[in-house]
């Protein structure tokens, strides 16, 4: 069954409600346990039919590696942010059923965007995704700051929704047929130098929506709001779920239906990619608080990733084809900025503050958070012996061998930059002297996860083997032989 | 003919839509988009899409606009003029709307669109049935998206009950 | 084809025309005397300023009810749309349709469920 991960997640997402419909309140206990289980099944599907490379229902959906590279990126986000939401979510919503199940859902939408080869299934997907995503930002109901974030990120997103899906009717216009491979097909036979033309400004108004996705600046306004707004295990998910299957989608139909045009998108992409990271560091210099700051970081990081994608090219056997470069970046942010997270989320659940000012002191109230801390903030600026380091070697290396020098050395700066705001917290964390000095109490299944995450960061650090491989299989489909 | 009545349509909807973003009174601004909605339909009847057409009468000019009436409703009577946009917004809007504009005719208006391919023509449709050949498809080809609006349309309930109704005890133990 | 739609548009006129007629008319002969709680957005002969001081400011509740309704007939009018090219369909397409729409539906009662469950239908 190649869409089993799939049905898993439809099944449970359902199961995980109607349980919660009918079932007692020690019965509802365990949602977020049947949640999990859920998505360690679905990841078990996933490295069930790992190796298939099957197009299904007439085309629109792909069952290829590089799809269940993010299905196993999805399906482990989910399981981690369940775990670390079980003890945020007492006492701040009475509808832990719903939230788990629509965060089921949500990882759905995931793994069918990261399958998606037709513009229909594409739409719908994203479509799918935000309006989850939307649903758990606002999911606070009682809090105002949870309810603007949802209506920003819903107004921000309806509307780069719909300049996409204009994108999509042009492509659709043009090429006359949904299916990515028929387009580029299309595209490839035209003589005509007015499809020439649309085939260029139809994927800018696409990447409006995939942009919005990524939060790529100039789409990237809603995601400090959101991020500030959204219950913290929420904002830990849209910094890195969206993100990665924006990517997907992006890198999917960059290479395979517009290769051709590549020549045209590479300066474009080249200087979003530049504004992204710059205004994403600058900004996140004058920040105080803590989920906001993270929110442009990650902006940031989404510029560093798509340097991978300028960067790209896949003829050679060079181990910086770019596209590896953006999957190992997107593996090792995973667990370096749900770390990153789960830490907020520590502090949070014990004392409710989100300010940086909050964390003075840190290391005598919750040493093991404080240095955890280190960690995750050393890989997000990209510092060795860190996952970040790895990510950004390759990302920066690809651009290198494409000869973008600028390109990359202004990927250098802006680490640098990144630097002073994550040793903002540090300093605050390690040198500043605590209001409160009361020992923090971390929960048992957050100090769990945290250990998980750290662990991560450092192993992909001390042996990439396993995730160069994996990155290199999940390639195949492009054409790479590895 | 059919040229003349799309261009009758064409700018009934237009006109309509600069109604519903221009006029100040909400209710008046939903018509005019209740407008919109029905030269759409019309526009999809030309593109031998009836269908479509009916379908687009029936979601949005029924369903969505009483959606919109009923929140139009909701709204306090003291707040029916809209927060206005800074001016400055309000001139970039303008211009990097005009800029948009002039792009996307500039680059549409020389477009030469492929010829209709496919089994479905306009003849071929029209000897199959419209609703027919909708459903031939959708329940074939088009089967997973369809089956992944059931789930959309389960979450956007769940979703709606989350965010606008406070948690009654609903198991009575 | 347009022949074919001619009757609509002959309809569709006449339905544009009957109501305009009266309007219109009215238009011409009634009085006018504006004031502010006559061009209020549901105006319903109440004069604003009558009220009480402090119930001209507030925001008046309505039913949170009369929207998720809304929503809800949107939901299910989406299904019936979905419906009606199945039934249209069905002897080009066999019993796995029916699956298929069994599928389609069994989510849909699901929603139904869920609404009906957290006390959607009543109107308390």
């Amino acid at each position: 069954m190649l869409i089993s991960p799939e049905l898993i997640l439809a099944i449970f997402g359902m199961l995980v409600l109607v349980v919660d419909l009918i079932g007692r309140a020690r019965t509802r206990e365990w949602l977020p346990w049947v949640t999990v289980l859920g998505f360690v099944l679905a990841f078990a599907a996933t490295l069930y039919i790992w190796g298939s490379n099957a197009s299904i229902f007439a085309g629109m959906y792909s069952v290829d590696m590089f799809s269940l590279f993010f299905k196993l990126l999805a399906t482990i986000a989910g399981t981690m942010i369940v775990l670390v939401s079980i003890d945020y979510l007492r006492g701040r919503t009475t509808r832990q059923g719903e939230f788990f199940s629509i965060f089921t859902f949500s990882i759905l939408a995931m793994t069918m965007m990261a399958s998606s080869a037709s513009l229909l299934m594409i739409y719908l997907s994203i479509e799918f995704l935000s309006y989850t995503s939307y649903l758990l930002t606002g999911f606070l109901r009682e809090d105002k700051k949870s309810n603007e974030a949802a209506l920003k990120y819903f107004l921000y997103g309806a509307i780069t929704s719909a300049v996409m899906l204009y994108g999509l009717s042009l492509l659709y216009g043009v090429s006359g047929s949904l299916n990515l491979t028929d387009i580029a097909t299309a595209f490839a036979n035209t003589v005509d130098p007015s499809v020439r033309t649309v085939a260029l400004v139809a994927p800018a108004l696409v990447l409006a929506g995939l942009g919005f996705k990524i939060s790529l600046v100039p789409f990237h306004q809603w995601a400090p709001d959101a991020y500030e707004g959204a219950p913290t295990p929420v904002t830990a998910f849209l910094s890195v779920g969206p993100k990665a299957v924006g990517f997907a989608i992006l890198l999917r139909v960059a290479l395979t239906t517009l290769p051709i045009y590549q020549a045209s998108w590479i300066p474009l992409l080249a200087v979003i990619s530049i504004i992204t990271m710059t205004l994403g560091n600058l900004v996140a210099l004058r920040q105080t608080n803590i989920k906001r700051l993270l929110a442009y970081s990650s902006i940031a990081q989404a510029g560093y990733m798509l340097i991978g994608l300028v960067g790209v090219n896949l003829t050679g056997n060079s181990p910086f084809s770019g596209l590896n470069g953006v999957l190992i970046y997107l593996f090792a942010y995973l667990f370096t900025n749900l770390g990153a997270f789960i830490c907020v989320i520590a502090i949070e659940n014990a004392t409710g503050a989100v300010n940086i000012a909050d964390y003075a002191g840190l290391v005598r109230r919750a040493p093991f958070v404080a240095a955890l801390f280190i960690i995750f903030f050393l890989s997000l600026a990209g510092i060795p012996p860190t996952a970040g380091f790895i990510g950004k070697f390759f990302v920066f290396g690809a651009a290198l061998r494409e000869g973008f020098l600028t390109l990359a050395a202004i990927g250098v700066i802006n680490s640098i930059i990144s630097v002073f705001y994550y040793f903002a917290v540090i300093r605050a964390a390690f040198f500043l002297d605590a209001k409160d000095p009361s020992p923090i109490r971390i929960t048992p299944l957050v100090t769990a996860m945290l250990t998980v995450t750290a662990a991560m960061v450092l192993l992909i650090a001390v042996y990439p083997q396993p995730l160069f491989n994996l990155a290199a299989w999940s390639m195949g489909m492009f054409g790479v032989v590895k | 003919m059919s040229l003349l009545v799309f261009y009758l349509f064409a700018a009934i909807a237009v006109l309509a839509a600069l109604g519903m973003v221009v006029l100040r009174n909400p209710v008046h601004s939903a018509l005019s988009l209740a407008l919109v909605f029905v030269s759409l339909a019309a526009m999809y009847v030309l593109l031998s899409a009836p269908f479509i057409a009916v379908a687009q009468v029936m979601i949005y000019a029924g369903a969505i606009l009483i959606l919109f009436v009923f929140v139009i409703m909701l709204l306090s009577p003291g707040t029916d003029q809209g927060v206005g946009a800074l001016k400055a917004q309000r001139g970039l809007a303008i211009l990097f709307g005009a800029a948009l504009l002039v792009l996307l005719i500039a680059v549409l208006g020389g477009a030469v669109l492929p010829p209709t391919r496919g089994t479905f023509t306009p003849e071929a449709i029209a000897a199959e049935g419209d609703t027919q050949a909708v459903g031939a498809l959708l329940f074939t080809n088009f089967l997973l998206p369809f089956e992944i609006t059931s789930i959309l349309l389960l979450v956007a309930i769940v979703g709606v009950i989350v965010l606008a109704k406070k948690r009654q005890s609903i198991s009575k133990q | 084809m347009l022949d074919r739609y001619g009757i609509v548009a002959i309809f569709a006129l006449l339905a544009v025309i009957f109501p305009a007629i009266p309007l219109l008319l009215s238009l011409v002969i009634r009085p006018k005397k504006p004031n502010q709680s006559k061009k209020a957005t549901y105006e319903c002969g109440l004069e604003f300023e009558d009220f009480p001081e402090e119930a001209q400011n507030v925001w008046v509740q309505f039913r949170v009810q009369y929207y998720l309704f809304a929503l809800i007939f949107v939901v299910f009018d989406i299904e019936v749309v979905y419906l009606y090219p199945w039934a249209v369909a069905y002897n080009t397409l066999g019993p796995f349709a029916l699956v298929e729409m069994i599928v389609f539906l069994g989510i849909l009662i699901l929603a139904l469920a869920y609404a009906w469950r957290n006390g959607l239908l009543e109107w308390t």
